[in-house]
């Protein structure tokens, strides 16, 4: 597969931004590769109806 | 081919927190990790030297990557070497974010969450909270 990219030129007058979590990315500049993972985990098993047991310790 | 340049001329960031970054300059690799445990209780009880990752195997299973096995004949031309941006204004960058100024190579972040949740058991409660749940 053949990929071409022209760069022009760019100018950017005002950017704003509330947040960037887990695994996010604002660039300004380039980059080859980018590789972002994110976990997030709430089943089921994680609501606990009970009396307040602390966590494993380690 | 020339590298470009990022050229910002004012940014105001208030917060880098769990593992982030925030680089004004080029880098090679850029690789971020973090893991929470994220708690909430009906009520605030919190032990200071709870939790224990390695007891919930989501923080330690390896995360699938694609497998890019397809050559591409990549060209880029930069035509200006600029990358103007006259301001940023940026409130957070919490849980492996990244906040990059300049070029860079390779990017990897990474971000594990897991979320408990503990409610009181109806007898717990006391009466009045109990006669509103139990009337549903």
């Amino acid at each position: 597969m053949n990929f071409t990219v022209v760069n022009k030129h760019i100018c950017v007058d005002n950017i704003r931004i509330t947040g960037v979590s887990s695994s996010s990315v604002f660039l300004v500049g380039d980059t080859d590769s980018i590789t972002l993972s994110s976990v997030f985990d709430t089943p089921a098993e994680s609501l606990i109806i009970g009396p307040f047991v602390p966590l494993a310790r380690s | 081919m020339f590298k470009r340049t990022s050229s910002v001329k004012t940014i105001s960031v208030t917060d880098v927190s769990i593992g982030s970054v925030f680089e004004i300059g080029d880098s090679c690799h850029v690789k971020p990790r973090s893991k929470a445990l994220a708690v909430q209780r009906e009520y605030e009880l919190f032990f200071g030297d709870e939790g224990n990752f390695e007891a919930f195997p989501i923080f330690t299973k390896p995360i699938p990557k694609p497998i890019i096995d397809e050559y591409v004949n990549f060209k880029k031309y930069n035509e200006s070497s600029f990358i103007q941006v006259n301001n940023i204004d940026v409130i957070s960058c919490s849980a492996s974010g990244v906040l990059h100024i300049g070029s860079t190579k390779t990017i990897d972040a990474e971000s594990r969450v897991k979320h408990i949740r503990q409610l009181q058991e109806d007898s717990d409660k006391n009466g009045k909270r109990n006669d509103s749940l139990s009337s549903e």
